[in-house]
């Protein structure tokens, strides 16, 4: 609006007619130029994949963008290893956090020069960017990739790259949720590991001692106490989805979980905890502040790591009762803009391949592969055979949070009303109804 | 006219650097709010006129996000300005190390606002915090980011960094204060409170509105606290306008409605701004 009055406002030029016409000018140039900035970047159609077999002589820079994880500086530290079989291949990877990594993605999708070659992307994404053509299907890379052995992957991890039919990533790690309780306190308090949703509540409670607390929570609104209640969710028999991808989140089953996980909150979690999330409930366990909580499987190897606390070498890992876990994950993909996908699928196929992949996870890397978890040299490593053969478990019957398209707007509208019930602002038949609604007016 | 024309030529740079630095995005962020576009869309999106204000005016969570900032800053901004004036009154008394602690006061303003958010988030941590275990020291116990009480706490932060800003201005303002009305009024025996109430601040006028208004624009960006402590929650208590906007645009690539709400704050926010420049034009002119 201030651009079309700036000619005309300050003092007169004495040419009406001239001045008119160059607003005029001015407004249909920018109207132009502002209809052809949107979305304008990028091919319209992602380009038909290459083949899998990519040579060994084949050269170019590859730009990744990555999570500011740890899991980023193990794949930093293999590529010398990689460029030994690939010299040409240049391996330029930029970390960032989470939300930086998210806008930057988006950005350079739009962008008609590419701005990375190959990208991690976290699976609440993965049907909007394939939906608008943002990743190149893979189908053909992985099938012609030799030894690849793609049915290896743990399949929960392969549904979720897998967008009608088609796929778009491959794992790169996952974020599987698991039971982590302190093994002492569990023996002090003379409880089992809990198998059933009724287990769960009475252990917790049986584990509060004073001001210790008997498990660790993460009721903050949105993502976290949706991540964390799904397991909740499953443990009393519930779904997300039904077999038919419909959303049945104000189901008796659901009501039974909320009920019992505010029940929880209010009697075994931390004090004024409602805006906990992963960072406080991994401190209050390390701190022993806390006997237990539900979080990511690979948080175990840091918790025990001897000097990280006072709860140090005591914290094992559990499947969510029940059996069945929330499961997060990053994949490997290459974007439809990419200006080197040959030398991109070269090092995702490298560093995917069975035997790096080994490597990889023996460094501390989250698994992706069924085969790595039966590797001697994996089982025999430094975080040991129990802690894999649970991660086997979490990984065999795991589900995402999301499988349609706007995931991430719906686990929001979803974790607002979980919140809203937990902090008593709402019943819970009310938020269950509301959590139900909102999600099939995102997902349709 | 050679002179005209010299004007502006004069002109034309800083008509060039507006349009492009300032201009360019109102623009465009005026196009897309009539548009249905999405960060995840290809090609040029649809206008759909001004469907998207209408979906946003009659949206109950963005007039929530609304009326939760407005408390937000009328809470912030009023404490700010409260300690804030006693503070620079105080510091305008001082005699020596002057300098000091002025500096010390500043300190909190340099802190990036995420950081100050996360130290908080920490701090006030009822099981690992400082603060919660010094108010359990004396038997008090405070749920800081608990319902009714979180929005109060964010705010709390704002005051936390933010006062001194404050003080610094009102500080300049009262050390511009002609001295000769204050000393007459001390020699007619009035008090410090009648010379506080009818001299210096009807003297500290004008910049008291401008610091209260920088303060108010500031404290209306408010994101950092929230992103960094409870992301809106309890439920949607401390949902606030940027971070609400943020949501929309950003994490639900939904880029055209969130920018007609942006839009619509822009206008709210500049109705708010003329009606106070009005006021204390006709305030200077009686």
């Amino acid at each position: 609006m201030r651009i079309t009055q700036w000619p005309t406002s300050g003092r007169r030029s004495g040419r009406p007619g001239t001045a008119f016409s160059a607003v005029m000018a001015l407004v249909a140039v920018l109207a132009l130029v502002l209809t052809g900035c949107a979305g304008s970047g990028g091919p319209e159609q992602a380009e038909a994949t290459g083949t899998g077999e990519v040579s060994t002589d084949v050269s170019g820079t590859v730009r990744i963008l990555m999570e500011n994880v740890p899991d980023t500086d193990i794949v930093k530290s293999m590529v010398a290893d990689f460029n030994k079989e690939y010299p040409g291949v240049e391996i330029n990877i930029e970390s960032l956090t989470f939300d930086q990594m998210r806008d930057k993605l988006v950005s350079s999708f739009q962008s008609s020069s590419p701005t990375y070659d190959l990208i991690v992307v976290d699976n609440p994404w993965m049907v909007d960017f394939a939906n608008a053509k943002f990743l190149q299907p893979l189908d053909a890379r992985i099938d012609s990739t030799p030894d690849y052995d793609a049915a290896d992957f743990f399949k929960p991890l392969t549904d979720i790259t897998t967008v009608d039919g088609a796929r778009y990533g491959v794992p790169f790690y996952n974020y599987a949720l698991g039971y982590l309780y302190n093994a002492d306190d569990l023996a002090a308090a003379n409880q089992q590991v809990p198998t059933t949703l009724d287990e769960l509540v009475s252990t917790s409670k049986a584990l509060k001692s004073g001001d210790r607390a008997g498990i660790a929570m993460q009721p903050q609104r949105g993502y976290k106490i949706f991540e964390e209640w799904g397991n909740w969710l499953f443990a009393a028999g519930g779904s997300i989805y039904d077999a038919d991808g419909k959303i049945t989140l104000n189901t008796p089953e659901a009501k039974r979980a909320l009920k019992a996980y505010i029940d929880t909150y209010n009697t075994a979690a931390p004090a004024n905890s409602l805006s906990w999330g992963m960072d406080e409930a991994q401190r209050s366990v390390s701190a022993n502040q806390a006997a237990s909580m539900i979080n990511y499987n690979w948080q175990l190897p840091a918790l025990n790591e001897p000097g990280s606390g006072p709860a140090a070498g005591k914290i094992k890992l559990a499947t969510i009762p029940g059996g069945k876990q929330v499961l997060g994950s990053w994949s490997w993909a290459i974007p439809a803009n990419s200006a080197t996908p040959d030398a991109a699928w070269a090092f995702v196929s490298w560093i995917t391949a069975k035997p790096n992949d080994v490597v990889r996870t023996e460094k501390g890397g989250a698994a992706i592969r069924q085969s790595t978890l039966q590797d001697p040299a994996v089982l025999g490593g430094q975080f040991g055979e129990e802690y894999y053969r649970t991660v086997e478990q979490l990984l065999a019957n795991a589900a995402p949070l999301t499988q349609g398209p706007s995931g991430e707007e719906m686990i929001q509208a979803v974790g607002t009303e979980l919140n809203e019930a937990v902090a008593g602002k709402k019943s819970v038949d009310d938020a269950l109804a509301a959590a139900q609604a909102e999600a099939e007016k995102i997902q349709g | 006219m050679p002179s005209l024309r010299f004007q502006h030529g004069m002109v034309a740079p800083l008509a060039a650097l507006f349009v492009g630095v300032v201009g360019f995005p109102l623009g465009y962020a005026a196009y897309l709010s009539v548009t249905d576009y999405k960060l995840t869309d290809r090609g040029a999106p649809n206008l759909v006129g001004a469907d998207n204000y209408v979906a946003a005016f009659s949206d109950g969570a963005f007039w929530g996000a609304f009326g939760t900032t407005a408390l937000y800053v009328l809470v912030a901004v009023g404490l700010e300005l409260v300690i804030g004036l006693a503070i620079a009154l105080a510091l305008q008394k001082q005699r020596w190390a002057k300098d000091l602690t002025r500096s010390m006061l500043l300190a909190p303003m340099f802190i990036t606002p995420i950081a100050v958010g996360l130290t908080f988030r920490f701090l006030l941590n009822d099981q690992l915090g400082a603060i919660p275990a010094m108010l359990d020291a004396i038997g008090v116990e405070y749920d800081f980011f608990g319902p009714g009480r979180a929005l109060f706490t964010l705010a709390f932060i704002d005051v936390w960094q933010w006062t001194p800003f404050m003080v610094l201005l009102l500080l300049a303002g009262l050390e511009s204060i002609p001295k000769e009305p204050l000393d007459a009024a001390r020699l007619d025996g009035a008090s410090g409170l009648y010379v506080l109430r009818r001299i210096t601040l009807p003297l500290l006028a004008p910049v008291l509105v401008v610091a209260i208004l920088l303060r108010c624009l500031d404290a209306m960006k408010v994101f950092e606290y929230v992103f960094a402590t409870t992301r809106g929650g309890p439920g949607t208590e401390t949902e606030t306008l940027q971070y609400f906007i943020y949501q929309t645009g950003i994490q639900f690539f939904r880029l055209g409605s969130a920018s007609s709400m942006a839009f619509i704050v822009l206008v709210v926010v500049l109705a708010v701004i003329v009606i106070a420049f009005r006021r204390m034009e006709r305030t200077k002119s009686r």
